[in-house]
């Protein structure tokens, strides 16, 4: 903006310092104000896209867009706080986000644009949308249009499961024996990163459930239950989840032994120098390691919870999806810019280039050789909505997930998040 | 509480001139000019407590990120690399977020010591009107009021007066420093002799002649500590910044921090380069003027 | 310094017989300006707790259902614990140490300005910053450190002990916020006035007999003031906690703050609007109780 500004302003005596002060105010009064107007005859539009892996991938997308027509401007913005953004009324234009928990208020406060008017709604798989429904909807609209549909399993790496000469397991007890094997050889089995709570929940809780429960029938009796959540109901965390935690306990002493102060960004690093045969990671992972070992052969597999191979599943969820906020004064340029987005071109592209799987009813079979071992349970419909997704953010699953893997008993945990969830039913 | 510290006579004899204004020795018990050796040793033991955070962060910046990851912060680089800080640079945008910082800061300490030094004035010398008096304590209450209790409300505000932007987050620093300033300006006010303002008056002096011309510039020591403190709560805050400003390209320098925890969080010489970049210069400010901030907060603490 | 009393501030007030304009010319832009920025969002949250609305979007009035369901929710009554009982000790810490570096400074040591200015610095570096710092050095260095040593106990990173986070925390904090109180320290045993000490040197007391006996009682109202105000900062603590172990783990360092904040990007907003009211009138009645103790005591 006025980066001159910055240089240091010469002996100050004090009128001097009184005007350098008001110069530096007007200065930030005007970039404050020249700001959301921007370039004569075009529209800004904000554009919200915050996953770290892919931040780059739509700078890339946003000046190809920019070449194609001169009528709208993107701004990418990954910073911003969305609740602060909604309450002041600017939210960005065209919000590109994870589909799950932290979008639910938007959708159910119908806080988000119906877009079942546009020509890219019809395209969208019908196998997707009660996935989309399972997270959060708003009667009679079309709130988000899902962009990139990701499944996540065990990455394991190929070389160190050769080089051992174990194969895949397919149940519990043979995946206890792998990690026998590695454990005795003197190599970290998992490579587990408790310091990102996220990463708990997104592995280790949402594996171990999924493999074991009905996820999409759990939450549905749960929501019946209401703020009747507790020991004597149909269901609860404390009945329901005490198996898959018992689990998650297990598999934790199988990991490195500094897992509690690793963040996902160590995890990658880690797991990509060959520290662990294992990593509890979604495919977004995938081009993290390539930063660090480009030749890297890395390979997939659901995590087995039980001694019976037709439980194995695959965690899926709605990566990335499209939204337009009611209140956006600028929504034709947003949808202009999304149906950019949605051109099968390009959106194939990303979601081949991210190991992600498409959208679109004609979107083309994932050829990534990390992801096959997952297509065979995507093919199926082997696979579940993470159940950490599905809890509304209100409830800290992710930090109660954290504490079951550093050691804490599951029940008393468990039975916090049904009383979370009562109290939650009660106010909302 | 009396004059004792400036008046006090000058007993160590060892010192040279005080900077901070303590010549008085409090615990002279003996009168030679012995220093005391053995807390001189424990107090500089003790400084590592403050160096080694600094060292560290100062080691880390100029390593190489295949150094910086081996966890070791204790070494010192090899080789010395300032590729951090080109990155750090880039990524928060430095010259414009450092602007931002800066301007944030300025129109914080600027408004805080006119608005409050106005609010004190009037109140210190109305103080036997009770409007003036409850006024003093209205502000006076939000020195205890939890900041969490009206940071959302704050968001919608601002956002519906369109100030969600570094003018609202300096409007807002200010109205924070606002209790605490008047409180000491009002203190220190008290101190003023009175007379001098009468016989300006006499000579025909308005109020507002007789604040600026006289008051204001009276003021000065005691407004070199409450401008003190604005600039640093306003330079550090990290909560106001990142709720009120909607424009991201509008954040200071404390927020951007946040994109080296996750986005690039193995890059911990970058990480540590753009830490070293947002304290160095409070810490070179702090080093012009410590000697002010020394002596106007122990004088503002004792008026 | 933070205590001025009415007979104190009026003691020269003469008797205008009108208050010119200008006065209130003076006072009045602080007046609006708090209201607008202070007075008005306190009443807004008090408002919007007695509603299930989320910060924008429709919604409506639940009465009380938001304060029933906070008195029962173990996560909220365990952050008030941690809080209070974090806010506590970091007090202790901080005075302690504090006091005790004052006094250090105030005496007749050997390169009296560096060391002064050395020991304030820290209360210039940002707390996030500072805690992103310790974050690194808790997480990579000393656990590295303790391993090279061979001292089991430190090489887990203090930051994933549940039983012992809340140090680390205290640790940040009191680095943070030692420098400001020594400085008000130093201020209170400057005033003191030298032939007291020489007095009591004469009658033959030790130097610890003084310290008890002299340098504390008279500067009584220097630490009442310093544990208010450490108490009231601490209590509202965020931007260490976030920068060291972002409320956990699990949910062990979650602040008062932090809950409220975390309820506003959660879809909780009226609900932590209830937290934030009740915790509104918690900090009142201490501060009202911290005034009452004071106006005994201070005579500052």
């Amino acid at each position: 903006m006025h980066p001159q500004r910055s240089t240091p302003l010469p002996a100050l005596s004090r009128r001097s310092f009184l005007v350098g002060a008001g110069a530096i105010g007007a200065g930030l009064a005007l970039a404050g104000c020249a700001a959301p107007g921007g370039a004569a005859g075009a529209t800004e539009i904000s554009f919200y896209v915050s996953k770290p892996e892919v931040i780059g991938y739509f700078d890339t997308l946003i000046a190809e867009f920019h070449k194609t027509q001169s009528t709208v401007r993107v701004i990418r913005d990954s910073t911003s706080n969305m609740s602060a953004d909604f309450v002041r009324n600017r939210p960005p234009d065209l919000g590109c986000w994870n589909y799950n928990f932290s979008m639910v208020q938007f959708v159910e406060r119908g806080a988000l644009s119906d877009l079942s008017d546009i020509s890219e709604a019809d395209r969208i798989n019908p196998d997707i949308k009660p996935l989309l429904a399972a997270t959060a909807d708003y009667p009679g609209r079309t709130s988000v249009i899902p962009y990139s549909l990701t499944a996540a399993s065990v990455l394991y790496n190929r070389d160190l499961f050769e080089q051992y000469g174990v194969a895949v397991p397919t149940t519990w007890d043979e995946l206890v024996r792998v990690c026998e094997v590695f454990l005795a050889a003197g190599i970290s089995p998992f490579f587990n990163t408790y310091k990102d709570t996220w990463t708990v929940a997104q592995g280790l809780f949402d594996y171990t459930v999924g493999g074991m429960l009905d996820v999409s029938a759990f939450f549905t009796k749960l929501k019946t239950e209401g703020t009747a959540v507790d020991a004597r109901s149909a269901v609860s965390f404390q009945k329901d989840f005490e198996e898959p935690m018992t689990r998650l306990g297990e598999l934790a002493k199988y990991a490195n032994s500094n897992a509690a102060s690793r963040g996902y960004g160590d995890g990658n690093l880690a797991f990509a120098q060959g520290k662990a045969a294992m990593y509890l990671q979604g495919p977004w992972a995938l081009n993290e390691f390539a930063k660090t070992n480009p030749a890297m052969k890395v390979g997939t597999f659901p995590l087995p919870v039980t001694n019976d191979p037709g439980d194995l599943k695959v965690r899926v969820n709605v990566d990335l999806a499209l939204w337009i906020p009611e209140v956006s004064t600028k929504k034709d340029a947003a949808r202009q810019f999304l149906s950019f987005l949605m051109q099968p071109e390009i959106q194939n592209k990303y979601n081949a280039d991210n190991n992600a799987f498409g959208t679109t009813k004609d979107a083309p079979p994932t050829t990534n050789p990390a992801l096959v071992g997952m297509q065979q349970y995507y093919d199926d419909a082997a696979f579940y909505l993470g159940a950490s997704q599905l809890i509304p953010s209100g409830i800290p699953v992710a930090n109660y997930a954290q504490s079951i893997a550093l050691g804490s008993s599951p029940i008393p945990v468990l039975k916090q998040i049904d009383g979370d969830w009562a109290r939650l039913a009660l106010r909302s | 509480m009396t004059s004792q510290i400036s008046l006090a006579p000058p007993s160590t004899g060892g010192e040279r001139t005080p900077v901070n204004g303590d010549s008085a020795h409090p615990r002279a018990r003996t009168r030679g000019e012995r220093f005391n050796w053995p807390v001189t040793i424990a107090l500089l033991v003790c400084t590592l407590a403050v160096l080694i955070p600094l060292y560290v962060t100062l080691t880390m910046a100029f390593k190489t990120t295949a150094q910086a990851v081996d966890g070791n912060a204790f070494s010192l680089p090899a080789p010395f690399s300032v590729d951090g800080f080109v990155q750090a640079w880039t990524l928060t945008d430095f010259p414009r977020s450092f602007a931002i910082s800066i301007g944030v800061s300025v129109i914080s300490v600027v408004g805080t010591i006119i608005l409050s030094a106005f609010a004190a004035f009037a109140i210190s010398r109305n103080w036997n009107r009770r409007f003036f008096r409850w006024s003093f304590y209205y502000l006076l209450a939000a020195i205890f009021l939890p900041f969490p209790v009206l940071a959302l409300s704050q968001v919608k505000l601002t956002g519906l007066l369109h100030l969600d932007n570094p003018i609202g987050v300096a409007i807002l620093h200010i109205t924070f420093q606002l209790g605490f300033s008047v409180l000491l300006f009002t203190a220190f006010l008290r101190s003023i002799p009175e007379e001098l303002e009468e016989s300006a008056r006499l000579d025909g002096a308005s109020t507002a002649q007789v604040f600026w011309q006289l008051i204001f510039p009276l003021l000065a020591p005691m407004s070199a500590t409450v401008g003190i403190f604005a600039f640093l709560a306003s330079w550090n805050d990290f909560v106001m910044p990142s709720l009120i400003t909607s424009n991201p390209a509008l954040q200071t320098l404390p927020v951007l921090q946040q994109i080296f925890q996750t986005q690039f969080s193995n890059n911990y010489n970058v990480s540590f380069a753009s830490y070293l970049m947002a304290m160095a210069p409070a810490i070179i400010v702090y080093l012009f003027t410590q000697r002010w901030v020394m002596s106007g907060v122990t004088q503002g603490a004792i008026k | 310094m933070a205590v001025v009393t009415p007979s104190q501030v009026s003691r020269k007030v003469h008797k205008p017989q009108r208050v010119g304009a200008t006065y209130y010319a003076f006072l009045l832009p602080v007046l609006v300006l708090f209201s607008l920025a202070i007075t008005l969002p306190a009443i807004m949250g008090i408002f919007y707790s007695f509603t299930n609305s989320v910060g924008f979007g429709d919604y409506y009035f639940i009465g009380v259902i938001n304060y029933i369901a906070l008195f029962s929710d173990p996560t909220i009554l365990g952050a008030y614990g941690f809080t209070i009982g974090f806010s506590l000790v970091t007090v202790a810490v901080v005075n302690v140490a504090a006091f005790l570096l004052a006094i250090g400074l105030t005496s007749r040591i050997r390169g009296k300005v560096a060391l002064r200015a050395l020991y304030v610095l820290p209360m210039v570096v940002s707390g996030i910053v500072i805690a992103y710092v310790f974050n690194f050095l808790f997480s990579n260095s000393l656990p590295e450190l303790a391993s090279a040593l061979g001292i089991a106990p430190l090489e887990k990173s203090l930051l994933a002990n549940p039983d012992l986070a809340w140090v680390a925390i205290v640790i940040v904090t009191a680095w943070q916020a030692i420098p400001s109180t020594i400085l008000i320290y130093i201020a209170g045993i400057l005033a003191i006035p030298s032939d007291v000490y020489e007095a009591a040197a004469l009658d033959g007391a030790s130097g610890a007999r003084q310290l008890w006996s002299i340098t504390v009682p008279l500067t009584a109202g220097y630490i009442l003031i310093n544990v208010i105000i450490g108490f009231k900062n601490f209590l509202n603590s965020y931007d260490i906690i976030v920068g060291l172990t972002n409320g956990g783990p699990g949910t062990s360092t979650t602040s008062i703050a932090m809950s409220i904040f975390n309820g506003f990007t959660n879809g909780d907003y009226s609900y932590q609007m209830a937290n934030a009211t009740i915790f509104f009138f918690i900090a009142i009645a201490i501060a009202l109780l911290q005034l009452r103790v004071t106006r005994g005591k201070a005579s500052v």
